[in-house]
């Protein structure tokens, strides 16, 4: 037996370890156990995705409906970036979290996201895929709403609003796909999908694009991520905005017959989509004073990219095979550097100020490399995307390439903003021990994605890439942030609300709301957000008030048995008549 | 033939003669009545089981009785009674346990278990009977022996509970029989057979065939709560949790699901009754009262009477399957029978297992309880994502083949109904949870009562966990050859289809 086989046979212990994990945390005996090992959970599911072929297939008739578990190249990459960040971030929470009363809840739900996310990445059949999303999902409410407060309440009960219509969309879109093609994997669901009736196709790729889309803050339907991301405690915020935000993408290329047929019209809407997005989610993200919330805005702004670049693949069916692996590169990418920035802002609460100088500059490295900046994974990424816009089709192959430098000057700005923000400074309570460590490591995997990437794939390596491309960028930030600096513009810009559309839609509730009022009324127009939504709660309780009471009167009315039995009757001579009818029909 | 005709009458004795000789035994010998409760409901496990692998390798086990000229009791075993039957043998083992740890100390349990054995009885011969009359004989026992389950605590409340329950069963039972001298009058006959008893009448009876319909499924919608015949089940709520769970699981409530499963695939025959125009208008009932139901729930802050609303909506997925008339939304239907009755009967032992350790009857007591009871709600928290439709818990395969279902019969809305079900569903059970994990427990309970470093009593404790369990291996097994599932598929396949 080879190595390679072996860990073939360890991959579903790695996926599932953590779970047993989360069970044993249920056990007075077994707490204090599964506490100590709760934060190397992932620990085996790396080791194993370094190491099984991206051959391994399983095949469990008995589970679900039918259950495939197999990694494929992408599957591979997906699983390494998920558990390297789960890894740091578990190992990082673990020092994090050491005093905290809350931490057993804590890593029971992050154990439990864990499983969900390692599941989802490893399922080749609908139902594995939409069991782990599921699970992730509702178990990340438990890390999103950990601190109790009043913002980390409201951004979960947002959270789980979008998760449940998330979980509703995927539950029709993947009925319908398997229902009509009869499907029950991924790979047989692109065939079908191929051949299926246009409407239902479209209704499948609506409901599956907005699905995913919500995890993967697709522009429009983003708006719980700057909320949810943040509030969460640092790891968990690495873990949301670095692995589990992939999901959804890892989602998209699962269900769409990506590379089998081209949907112009669905790949134009994703183009625009994505570059809306990068460049939205850099503007919000600019007026930010919280680091993390920038962060969360850079996220949907680089998740941007990315569904530009499934866009594309959309356009062009014959490119996928070469897009593809672009994307994951791009994901893995993004993953690391992000959770890199995450837990470096976890940072800023705590340390001495020597300590934190160093911490400041190492922060310059994953911001770099989101920046694109060259001889970092950043430029590796961009440019493999970029080669491939070059051959859109009109007008996207002059357009793209120059969007997409553009935007990565937006990135560096965004980056300048963001370091700008956590700049040393004065005051330092007690160092946090134990942060350091797997902060560094993630650090240094960032440095060497590019070269794992290449060995793994044999994509072209640093070597090839244009340099100038990637350098004018950050130099072009370097001189505004410089004029900015000099200017102080952003001491006079108020933060947009996190969650940008949202405050804007719950400001026009409010104003629909105060135009059916008296004029008195209007005076109360400048209060306070948090004055605004205690309003529109107020108002939407009334209104469940009033249709609580009619339903009560209803229910009265109808639990009088007599009325009841009326009723039955009723139907009994309904049916009989239209019965009636019909047999006289056939007669 | 071989003792092959004597097994569905010990079924039903199994858990008729030790009800009967509790009945005799004083209150205190606790002992004695543990023992023959655990005794009748392992035979009848065991029983079951026989009959499970009999009937698997195609046996056929009937017995039949003369009750009136040219009218048989029946009694038979075939793969639909038999799910109904392991339902309810495995379920009433666990509540036996259930009961008897929640009923400890307390007084009149020999009347009590007494009766909880009748109402066994009972359903076991709902789900064993071969012909309409020998359910009709069995369902109006069910009704008779329930009343003082539901009226134990013997408070004025649970009187007046009693007192509601009686007058719309009985009511609904009326109905049923109507119907059922009706149809006899039509067809001469009221034996259970696939494909129906009708499909050789003429053309003229259709009208009456139709009313009769209606009246069959007036009868037995009221024990099946579809609206508006569900009135008397969130009443029923008041009595003590083991009947409740009993009920909303597997006694009432379902027979009530399974007499109309029979009478749409065994009397009308599917084809016929989707011919007579009588499955179209079943289905929008169903459909209403799932809604119905749902909004119900939302608004009620008694815990218990969330999860009743909750079962008047849940056990109408049950009649959409059937109405929907295809084989993939029959499956969806009948294995929710199954599905269901592991789901609620989780959720309602674990609302019982907090009144009893910790007070708690309202929905708005219940913050932080998940502390308290780590091991209880988490067993509820795996009911409740059941019911929502959540992978990998049962109830997401019920939705599931109810969806492929309805695709199949290209009756879209049928969906949005699924939706709109799971969509109400998160809106009551997740703000439960949320207060139960997240929200800070208060310095009191209600009524605490001490268990030592233990959450609750095992009695309580085991049931809800295991029947989580259940619930999850039922869905995450969904192919395996235990799974209900798969059972289901056979029975659509031998019973109703043909396939």
């Amino acid at each position: 037996m080879n190595s390679a086989t072996i860990f073939n046979n360890l991959l579903l212990p790695g996926v599932f370890w953590p779970f047993l994990l989360a069970c044993l945390m249920g056990f007075r005996t077994t707490r204090a156990l599964a506490l100590s090992l709760a934060p190397w959970a992932a620990l085996p599911a790396l080791a194993v995705s370094l190491l099984t072929p991206d051959t391994a297939y399983w095949h469990f008739p008995s589970m679900l409906f039918g259950s495939e578990i197999g990694l494929n190249a992408t599957g591979q990459v997906f699983l390494l970036l998920t558990t390297v960040l789960w890894t740091v971030s578990g190992v990082y929470a673990g020092a994090y979290l050491r005093h905290s009363a809350q931490r057993e809840a804590f890593h029971v739900f992050f154990l439990l996201s864990m499983t969900g996310n390692f599941v989802l990445i490893v399922s080749q059949d609908l139902f594995g895929f939409y069991l782990g999303f599921s699970l992730m999902s509702f178990a990340a409410y438990g890390l999103v709403v950990h601190d109790r407060s009043a913002a980390a309440l409201r951004a979960g009960r947002i959270y789980m609003i979008l998760t449940i219509a998330a979980e509703l969309m995927l539950f029709v879109a993947l009925l319908m796909a398997a229902g009509i093609t009869g499907a029950m994997t991924f790979d047989a669901l692109h065939t079908g999908l191929a051949m299926m009736d246009a409407v239902d196709r479209n209704t499948v790729f609506l409901l599956g694009i907005a699905g995913f889309g919500i995890k993967a803050g697709l522009f429009g339907l983003h708006v719980w991520l700057p909320l949810a991301h943040p509030v969460a405690p640092t790891p968990a915020s690495a873990v949301l905005s670095g692995a589990m935000i992939k999901a959804g993408l890892l989602g998209w290329l699962q269900l769409l017959p990506l590379g089998i047929i081209a949907l112009p019209g669905w790949g134009t809407a994703m183009i625009m989509l994505g570059l809306t997005a990068a460049f939205y989610g850099v503007a919000v993200g600019l007026t930010q004073r919280d680091p993390k919330t920038l962060l969360a805005y850079s996220s949907i702004s680089q998740m941007g990219i990315m569904t530009m670049a499934v866009g594309v693949g959309m356009l062009m069916p014959d490119a996928w095979p070469l897009i593809l692996p672009a994307i994951a590169f791009y994901a893995l990418h993004h993953g690391l550097s992000k959770g890199a920035l995450f837990l470096g802002a976890g940072f800023s609460r705590g340390n001495d100020y020597r300590q934190r100088r160093w911490i400041w500059f190492a922060l310059w490295l994953p911001a770099l490399a989101l920046a694109g900046v060259p001889w970092t994974s950043g430029m590796l990424a961009k440019q493999l995307i970029k080669t491939h816009t070059l051959y859109a089709p009109a007008p996207w192959d002059t357009l793209l390439p120059l969007l997409l430098s553009v935007s990565a000057l937006a990135t560096a700005l965004l980056m300048a903003r963001l370091l700008y923000l956590m700049r040393p400074a004065a005051g330092s309570p007690a160092p946090a021990a134990g942060l350091i460590g797997p902060w560094v490591v993630l650090l240094s995997t960032v440095l060497l994605a590019p070269w794992w990437f290449a060995t793994a794939t044999g994509a072209p390596g640093m070597d090839s890439m244009p340099v100038r491309d990637g350098l004018w960028p950050v130099l072009a930030t370097a001189a505004a942030t410089w004029v900015v600096l000099r200017l102080g513009i952003f001491r006079t810009i108020r933060p947009l609300p996190a969650g940008d559309i949202l405050a804007l839609t719950t400001h026009v509730l409010r104003l629909t709301r105060l135009s059916h009022h008296f004029g008195s009324e209007l005076a109360r127009f400048s209060v306070g957000w948090g004055k605004l939504q205690t309003g529109i709660l107020a108002y939407l309780t009334g209104l469940s008030m009033i249709v609580k009471e009619r339903l009560q009167k209803m229910e009265n009315y109808l639990s009088r048995w007599d009325v009841a039995m009326l009723c039955a009757i009723i139907i009994a001579v309904a049916m009989g008549m239209h019965a009636g009818f019909i047999g006289i029909n056939i007669h | 033939m071989n003792g092959s005709v004597w097994l569905p009458l010990m079924v039903v004795a199994s858990a008729l003669l030790p009800g009967l000789i509790i009945f005799c035994l004083p209150e205190e010998k606790v002992r004695t009545r543990t023992v023959l409760n655990l005794a009748g409901a392992f035979s009848k496990i065991i029983l079951t089981g026989w009959m499970l692998w009999g009937v698997y390798h195609g046996d056929r086990y009937e017995m039949r009785v003369a009750f009136l000229p040219e009218l048989d009791l029946v009694l038979r075993a075939d793969s639909l009674s038999l799910l109904f039957i392991a339902l309810s043998s495995l379920l009433w083992l666990l509540t036996t346990i259930y009961a008897i740890g929640y009923l400890e100390g307390s007084p009149h349990r020999s009347r009590f278990f007494g009766f909880f054995s009748l109402c066994v009885t009972s359903t076991s011969g709902v789900a064993l009977s071969g012909n309409l009359i020998t359910f009709l004989v069995f369902y109006e026992l069910l009704t008779l022996v329930t009343y003082p389950l539901v009226v134990h605590r013997g408070t004025e409340a649970a009187r007046r509970a009693g007192q509601i329950y009686l007058v719309y069963t009985i009511s609904g039972g009326t109905l049923l029989l109507l119907g059922t001298v009706w149809l006899y009058s039509i067809t001469g006959t009221l034996e259970f057979r696939p494909q129906g008893i009708l499909y050789s009448l003429d053309g003229a009876h259709y009208p009456a065939l139709a009313a009769i319909f209606a009246l069959l499924i007036a009868g037995l919608g009221v024990k099946a709560a579809l609206v508006p015949l569900h009135g008397w089940l969130p009443e029923a709520m008041i009595a003590p949790a083991p009947v409740s769970a009993l009920l909303h699981a597997v006694a009432v409530v379902k027979a009530g699901a399974y007499g109309i499963v029979r009478v749409v695939y065994d009397v009308f025959g599917i084809d016929f009754a989707a011919t007579l125009g009588v499955t179209g208008p079943l289905a929008v009932l169903a459909a209403v009262t799932i809604l119905y139901g749902s909004l119900r729930a939302l608004a009620q802050d008694n815990l218990k009477r969330r999860l009743a609303y909750s079962t008047v909506s849940q056990v109408s997925y049950i009649t959409l399957g059937v109405a929907i008339a295809g084989p993939v939304a029959t499956i969806g239907g009948v294995v929710h029978l199954v599905h269901q009755g592991l789901m609620k009967i989780t959720l309602f032992f674990c609302a019982g297992n907090l009144a009893e350790t910790l007070g708690i009857h309202k929905v708005h007591e219940m913050n932080g309880a998940g502390r308290r009871m780590p091991w209880t709600m988490a067993a509820f928290t795996i009911g409740a994502f059941g019911m929502i439709g959540v992978p990998p818990v049962a109830g997401f395969v019920s939705k599931w083949y109810l969806g492929l279902g309805a695709l199949e019969a290209e009756a879209h809305w049928v969906i949005f109904v699924l939706v709109g079900s799971s969509l109400l569903n998160a809106a009551y059970f997740l703000p439960v949870l949320h207060r139960v994990w997240f929200r800070d427990p208060p310095d009191n309970w209600p009524i605490e009562r001490d268990f030592g470093d233990k959450e609750t009593a095992w009695a309580l404790l085991l049931p809800p966990v295991i029947t989580a369990l259940l619930a999850l291996l039922a869905g995450l097994a969904a192919s395996a050859w235990f799974s209900p599932l798969e059972w289901v598929k056979l029975i659509a396949q031998r019973e109703f289809y043909h396939l």
